[in-house]
């Protein structure tokens, strides 16, 4: 009975990813079995729907990775007694990486890191790294006051405390601040098409110069559905931390 | 109403007057030449072009009114039909695939020529000899790579390539990524490919940025741009005609023409002698050293011997 159950709600979470699956390969067979015209059924197939798709998780992946491995310790590091003081110091410069337009940033690396990956990666990876600073220094600063004293009380180390206490109750927080990273990352990685990186962008951008919808939409379409998609399984598994604890 | 229907009336009676006496004053002044109204689109080169004609006419004696400095194809060449301008620079695709919407690409500056004046002759309007300057897209690379590894052409490049699978990447925008005329047209004519890794598409804006810092061999831009000359880049020769022509040309309205005939003579003297590398270096003193079109346009027609 039990087994069942599990598989039966197993099942369900599967659904509404597939759907999503579903949608993406119903538009691309569309645009590459009835193009509007001949410059679109030269354009697109599906090695180039599926080389750009790449392209844009793979600098979604990399610069998502690096921020978290950053951020992380960095939140845990100001959230220390010794380092306290200079967190306001730290978000604000990290604050103000982010208040720069991305097409800003992404021009303002070509110069120092060349075309191509490593800049679209770099700017990337400055916009995601305020979201998941703020949330690992919310979440830990979070943990109540009364179960660290207890925590104390009973002779845990700092380093006990750190892990055992304050990194598992903030957990969900920091996984929220990943998971807001990430999906805006997926959106801004298209303007990595504007200095030779790749992705989804050059689907827009190149559909919307030549004015062919079908293409643009393309692009506009499986990006969001990037988003949706990779947004629904964080949840899935922030989920399953809390239920966890 | 009466009131406002007899101002009415004696408005248009004031401006018949008006017409008449204007008419027949200007007409006493058939002694001296006309006034000579020369435009230009708004962009670097047409600055240069409008400023050029400006000196040259003014040096012959005429009185010129500067018209230059409009933006758009269209508004130009309305400018041109409703006698705002008496002239301006053209370029022959231009006239061709926009103003006289054709659809099939020209690729021969003689021919293009000859089918923009015949067609526009009807039209009312005269294309003088046109100038070698070709403002068409361009494949360029590094003026040391060119000459180290002997690519001068596009059909070089093509076999340097075919030669050297991996070794050449380029630089392109989105727009010429997808264009039937754009990068796939070029290597199915020329005959080579490169691999997806190999060709970067990116922003016009960084382009030759891109390649003067060796990012990539070989770059698009377009043939006459002022950095081609600050960044030591140079054009391949587009030896098997893939690229529309864009040759300048002065289109000079017939009525015009006709009651000042000096105005093709002087225009055509200096035409020729404007091609692909002077329009580059007149705009790279534009563009890069940031001068006035103005002072460039006198000390190039100098320097020429067209004017003192």
């Amino acid at each position: 009975m039990i087994s069942t159950k599990i598989s039966k709600s197993k099942f369900k979470i599967f659904i509404f990813p597939l759907l999503l699956l579903l949608i993406a390969f119903v538009y691309s067979f569309y645009v590459v079995n009835w193009p509007q015209d001949k410059i679109v059924a030269n354009y697109v197939s599906y090695n180039k729907i599926l080389l750009s798709l790449m392209q844009h998780i793979r600098l979604v992946i990399v610069s998502a990775s690096f921020a978290i491995a950053v951020s992380v310790p960095l939140g845990i590091l100001l959230t220390r007694p010794k380092f306290k003081v200079y967190s306001n110091v730290v978000v604000n410069i990290v604050n103000i990486g982010q208040t720069i337009p991305s097409l800003a940033i992404l021009a303002l690396f070509v110069g120092l890191l060349g075309v191509g990956f490593k800049s679209g990666v770099f700017a990337l990876w400055v916009y995601s790294l305020l979201p998941i600073l703020n949330n690992t220094i919310a979440g830990i600063l979070g943990v109540e006051e009364s179960i660290m004293e207890s925590a104390k009380g009973m002779g845990m180390t700092k380093r006990r405390i750190l892990t055992k206490i304050e990194l598992p109750l903030s957990y969900p927080v920091i996984m929220a601040g990943i998971r807001t990273a990430v999906t805006i990352n997926i959106g801004t990685a298209t303007l990595a098409a504007f200095i030779g990186a790749g992705g989804l962008g050059d689907l827009i951008i190149a559909g919307n110069n030549i004015n062919r919808w079908q293409i643009v939409i393309l692009g506009a379409l499986l990006s969001a559905l990037l988003a949706i998609l990779t947004d629904y399984l964080m949840g899935l598994i922030e989920a399953r931390l809390k239920n966890k604890q | 109403m009466n009131i406002k229907k007899s101002n009415f009336m004696k408005g248009i009676l004031f401006s018949l007057v008006l017409v008449f006496i204007v008419g027949t004053l200007s007409a006493c002044g058939g002694g001296s030449k006309d006034v000579i109204k020369v435009g230009s689109k708004e962009f670097t080169e047409q600055l240069l072009l409008g400023q050029i004609t400006i000196l040259a006419l003014e040096d012959a004696g005429f009185e010129v009114e500067d018209k230059t400095s409009v933006a758009g194809s269209d508004k130009v060449r309305m400018a041109l039909e409703n006698g705002d301008f008496d002239l301006y620079w053209e370029y022959t695709g231009t006239a061709w695939l926009s103003q006289l919407q054709h659809d099939e690409p020209l690729t021969d500056s003689q021919e293009a020529y000859e089918k923009v004046r015949d067609e526009d002759a009807g039209n009312g309007f005269s294309w003088l000899q046109y100038a070698p300057l070709d403002n068409t897209y361009t494949l360029m690379m590094r003026r040391e790579d060119s000459e180290n590894l002997g690519i001068k052409s596009i059909s070089d490049l093509a076999k340097y390539i075919n030669e050297n699978p991996g070794e050449i990447t380029t630089a392109i925008d989105h727009e010429f990524s997808i264009r039937p005329d754009g990068y796939p047209g070029i290597q199915e004519l020329y005959g080579f490919s490169q691999s997806e890794d190999a060709i970067k598409i990116m922003d016009l804006g960084i382009m030759y940025k891109t390649l003067q810092d060796g990012q990539v061999e070989v770059a698009m831009g377009f043939a006459t741009d002022g950095r081609i000359a600050a960044y030591d880049l140079v054009n391949l020769e587009d030896d098997k005609n893939f690229f529309p022509v864009y040759n300048a040309s002065p289109v000079v309205r017939n009525d015009s023409l006709e009651k000042n005939p000096e105005i093709k003579e002087i225009l055509e003297k200096i035409a020729p002698l404007l091609d692909t590398d002077t329009m580059t270096q007149l705009n790279y003193e534009v563009d890069i050293n940031e001068r006035e079109p103005e002072e460039v346009a006198r000390e190039w027609l100098q320097k020429e011997g067209f004017i003192d």
